[in-house]
């Protein structure tokens, strides 16, 4: 079994971490995933160490990719029942290209082995040797982007919920906006759209990494997804639930006029 | 490229007793790390499971948010981890961007565990340092 293999091949969980055998399983059910590699955790781990086997295997496969690329850390033990390491592993947004990806992926590693993600550890009770997988995508550059539950996590009503603004999605996850909020019933209804207050979006930079774009005055308080979007959205939610079952949490993005599957877990409910 | 200089890894008091075959040994686990000026490298009170020797770039050291030193090329801090599992007794912010080379506990604990020799050498390292800090 290769340790890097195109996204759509990482079948493994013990190897190449929950979230890209989610992004594998998606593509392979017809989602739509932009474009990747995954890597398992023994060829994240040489090419930290710097073996130049290991580094030519990456880079002969991430190369066609282009760029700018996203990194994004797949712990094997990433997103479990017993412990959530979302936060504690690293996500590294807008990577110039395959050839400074090295540092990129060494820097994931050390991520895993950082003080704050071996103080969770020891928190949660798994002082073990962390294994981080890594899923390198094309990044795209989004109109608007969000996140979505498919089932409401608050009041566990059947009825999707879409948070969105415009740019990257980090703006929604990081909680640099007041997000436009939606409720969709099954059939695509929308039950409520509230705007919310959007004076950033999360933007890439030419050299690498992101910054804080200011919008403009009359869009901040402006929908950023019309009823045809929504609707689209609701289709989503709908395949992922076919794919993964109930009560999923999607990270999505409109790019180019076209919407992408970027991430799909299972719902984590508040208090739970 | 990995490893760290073996000249680097010969100051640290913790390696005294080791020869340079067991100093070559550890310098393979070590892997480049870089940290961009102003990160916090270590946290005062947190759990630690690596050690840093420094390449280049500066880092100030802090003990209850009052500023102790400043760590440079060749110098290292975290090695009591590598050992004990314990907290951290400073912070270590980079003052300048910032690279290291790092071990970490997983990779440390299996090498002493099947090197004996190297095991008591350190054993003999840590009572020596603790034998010197009980008499200051």
């Amino acid at each position: 079994m290769s340790e890097a293999v195109l996204l759509d091949e990482a079948a493994e969980v013990s190897l190449f971490g929950s979230k890209a055998v989610g992004l594998g399983q998606a593509l392979r059910d017809g989602l739509p995933v932009p474009p990747g590699v995954a890597l398992a955790g023994p060829i994240v781990e040489a090419v930290a160490s710097g073996e130049e086997d290991a580094i030519e295997t990456v880079t002969n496969l991430v190369r066609p990719l282009g760029g700018p690329l996203a990194v994004r850390s797949s712990a094997v033990d990433e997103d479990g029942a017993e412990a959530s390491f979302a936060g504690q592993h690293l996500t590294l947004l807008n990577v110039p290209s395959w050839e400074v990806l090295t540092d990129a992926v060494s820097e994931i590693w050390w991520s895993a082995n950082s003080d704050s993600a071996i103080t969770y550890r020891q928190k949660v009770g798994l002082f073990t040797r962390p294994s981080v997988g890594v899923v390198v995508q094309v990044l795209l550059d989004p109109e608007s982007a969000g996140v979505m539950f498919t089932q409401n996590p608050i009041s566990g009503a059947d009825e999707r919920v879409i948070e969105a603004s415009w740019g990257l999605g980090e703006a929604v996850v990081a909680g640099l906006v007041i997000p436009d909020h939606f409720r969709v019933d099954r059939s695509g209804r929308i039950l409520e759209s509230v705007p919310g207050l959007k004076k950033i979006a999360v933007r890439t930079l030419p050299e690498g990494g992101t910054f804080e774009d200011p919008i403009a005055p009359e869009l901040q308080e402006k929908l950023c997804l019309d009823e045809a979007r929504v609707g689209e959205l609701n289709r989503l939610a709908e395949r992922c639930e076919h794919v993964y079952g109930p009560a999923r949490d999607i990270e999505w993005a409109i790019a180019d006029g076209t919407l992408y599957l970027l991430q799909c877990r299972a719902v984590t409910r508040a208090g739970a | 490229m990995s490893g760290v200089p073996t000249e680097a890894l010969k100051r640290v008091p913790l390696f005294a007793e080791l020869t340079d075959d067991e100093i070559g040994q550890i310098a393979r686990l070590f892997k480049v790390r870089r940290f961009r000026a102003g990160e916090t490298v270590i946290q005062e009170g947190s759990g630690g499971a690596a050690f840093f020797v420094i390449e280049t770039g500066e880092a100030n050291v802090f003990v209850h948010s009052e500023q102790k030193t400043t760590l440079s090329s060749g110098d290292y801090f975290g090695e009591i981890a590598l050992i004990d599992e314990g907290t951290r007794s400073a912070s270590i912010t980079a003052a300048s961007d910032l690279v290291c080379y790092g071990v970490t506990f997983w990779d440390f604990r299996p090498l002493v565990e099947s090197n004996g020799a190297i095991g008591w050498k350190l054993l003999q390292s840590m009572t020596r340092l603790f034998r010197a800090a009980r008499e200051s």
